[in-house]
């Protein structure tokens, strides 16, 4: 898979504050890329350093071939970019604003085929202010999508949005990726990241903390698995044997919620079902939660995503 | 060209969508244009009629030009609309000569409406030379439109702006004598005038209008006006920022002087001679 982004201890500073501090990745052809950082870890500085709109103070970056420093122009040509807190005039139709900008490139999609994709053909004349908050956000994605790019850069693209719309979008970035479309996408959201990301990095205070595929990110984690167990007839702690490998069990006020911790979930799950079982309760529900990103998150800055 | 020309299509459809655009751009000016004409008793008499329309023609280009192009500019910036485009390849060129010709084409149906009802109410005789007058007052137009750009980047907000325009504004609008006969107030006056970009509009309009020369005997004016359009131009594109987060040094509104330093020579100049 051939780089389509390459960071090589890139740095970047503001007068004495030092907001990137020598990171260095890759991103490959086709792979949906995760930047996750709560607000002034750096993510956006990354962000615009590699979009061409500003400036590193030192380190190398190279994305699609060109140098975004001094190729600001034939980058932008070439990628699309979907902004957060971006806005249009008001009186400006949905369909002119994307022939507007398709104007600005080499070369554009057709406009009527981006706004039946987006689901936006039956707005196509109806004036920016009049969209709901989804329908501004489809629309720019549209807009990002509107010179055909191999590469996108997505910062915060449901920021705010509803679930469902989220998810809408959600799969319009699957339908990127398999259109085998690069991504690199900066997101607050957790389940974004694990659902859509192939590889992510975790930043904070201008530094990668840690970088891999969710999954290895998350069984890098000390964290615990956590099972739970709704069961009809309440259960007291002294009736309950010490299950395999759980480091602690936990009841509800009511008795009917158990919650155990475990590092091995699968043979602590087993247990338990089978001393149900013997003893003849009945099992409402249960769930298994492994560590998720956030987690990893936790351990390894002290600090949620949302700070 | 493509992005020049969508570009120009797009402000000229989005200045007729909106009331404020064409309140500003035609009734506004015109307003004054009935009451001057009134005032100064226009009907059947060519000096004070040419008067008036170059009054209602000064008003209009400095509504034009300080907040057509200054304060529009300032607002796209604010409201994040600058930012959508840095991230095209677009340079801040087209957007700069856009903003230039959607405001000419949107004020020259309005030149053609003063002179035809000129004409018609009071009496006016068609101009001798309106090539000569529609280019002057063309370059007037880019030139005050320029002004304003420059207004827009070197302003940090929104409420900067509107000092710095409403500064420029009303000393325009009063010592140029595009309000009253300023040849007819006091001699201190007279000279603050001289120092006045407005000012020269106003005389550069009488001259081609009421004493028959054309654009080639009005060179001292089209000379300081074109300096301003050039100079406003390049320090437009020079110091054109894309989003509010940018802030300019405050050193940086000094600039405003640069494109008015035309003007200044001038007033000098006239102010030695007197």
């Amino acid at each position: 898979m051939a780089d389509v982004i390459t960071v090589r201890d890139l740095r970047k500073s503001y007068d004495k504050l030092e907001a990137v501090k020598g990171i260095e990745f890759h991103v490959g052809a086709g792979e949906v890329f995760g930047l996750l950082g709560p607000n002034g870890a750096g993510k956006t500085s990354t962000v615009e350093i590699l979009e061409g709109l500003r400036s590193r103070s030192s380190g190398d970056a190279v994305v699609l071939g060109f140098d975004p420093d001094r190729q600001k122009r034939q980058l932008k040509d070439r990628i699309g970019v979907c902004l957060q807190a971006t806005n249009l005039p008001a009186k400006i139709r949905t369909q002119e604003a994307l022939d507007l900008f398709a104007s600005f490139y080499t070369r554009s999609l057709n406009s009527e085929q981006l706004l039946k994709r987006l689901q936006l053909w039956d707005k196509r004349d109806a004036f920016y202010e009049t969209l709901s908050g989804g329908q501004k956000q489809r629309l720019a994605l549209a807009m990002s999508l509107v010179n055909d790019p191999q590469l996108l850069f997505l910062d915060e693209p449901t920021t705010g949005l509803d679930p469902q719309i989220r998810l809408e979008i959600h799969s319009l970035i699957e339908e990127l990726k398999a259109e085998q479309r690069t991504v690199l996408l900066t997101t607050h959201y957790i389940e974004e990241a694990e659902r859509l990301c192939d590889r992510v990095a975790i930043m904070d205070e201008g530094k990668i903390v840690a970088m891999g595929t969710p999954k290895e990110l998350q069984q890098q984690s000390k964290g615990q698995s956590r099972i739970q167990i709704n069961v009809a007839t309440p259960l007291r702690l002294e009736i309950l044997p010490a299950w395999p490998d759980a480091l602690d069990t936990k009841l509800n006020d009511d008795g009917r919620e158990m919650t155990v911790y475990s590092n091995r979930p699968a043979r602590t799950l087993f247990e338990i079902m089978k001393w149900l079982d013997q003893q003849g309760l009945q099992l409402d529900d249960v769930h298994l939660k492994r560590p998720t990103l956030e987690d990893v998150f936790v351990e390894l800055t002290g600090k949620k995503l949302r700070d | 060209m493509k992005a020049y020309l969508a570009l120009i299509a797009i402000d000229l459809k989005l200045a007729l969508r909106q009331r404020t655009v064409i309140f500003f751009n035609y009734l506004f000016p015109m307003i004054f244009f009935f009451t001057f004409g009134v005032f100064f008793r226009a009907r059947g008499d060519v000096e004070n009629a040419t008067r008036v329309l170059t009054m209602s023609t000064t008003l209009g280009v400095l509504g034009n030009g300080l907040f057509g192009a200054g304060i529009r500019a300032l607002q796209e910036r604010e409201m994040n609309i600058l930012r959508r485009y840095k991230v095209t390849p677009i340079t801040p060129g087209p957007l700069l000569v856009a903003s230039m010709v959607t405001g000419w084409m949107i004020f020259m149906p309005y030149i053609l409406l003063l002179l035809i009802m000129s004409h018609f109410w009071f009496h006016l005789p068609w101009p001798r030379a309106p090539l000569s007058l529609i280019a002057f007052i063309s370059i007037g137009l880019v030139a005050f439109r320029a002004i304003g750009l420059v207004v827009a980047s070197v302003a940090n907000t929104m409420q900067e702006g509107t000092i710095l325009v409403q500064l420029m504004y009303f000393p325009m609008l009063f010592l140029s004598g595009a309000t009253f006969p300023i040849e007819r107030g006091p001699a201190v006056l007279q000279i603050i005038s001289k120092f006045i970009p407005a000012t020269y509009m106003v005389e550069g309009m009488k001259d081609i209008m009421l004493n028959g020369k054309d654009i080639t005997n009005v060179l001292k004016p089209v000379g300081a006006l074109l300096i301003t359009m050039v100079v406003g131009f390049i320090v437009g594109m020079n110091l054109f920022r894309w989003e509010k987060e940018e802030k300019i040094r405050g050193t940086a509104k000094l600039w405003v002087l640069a494109v008015l330093l035309p003007f200044f020579v001038m007033g000098i100049v006239q102010w030695v001679k007197r």
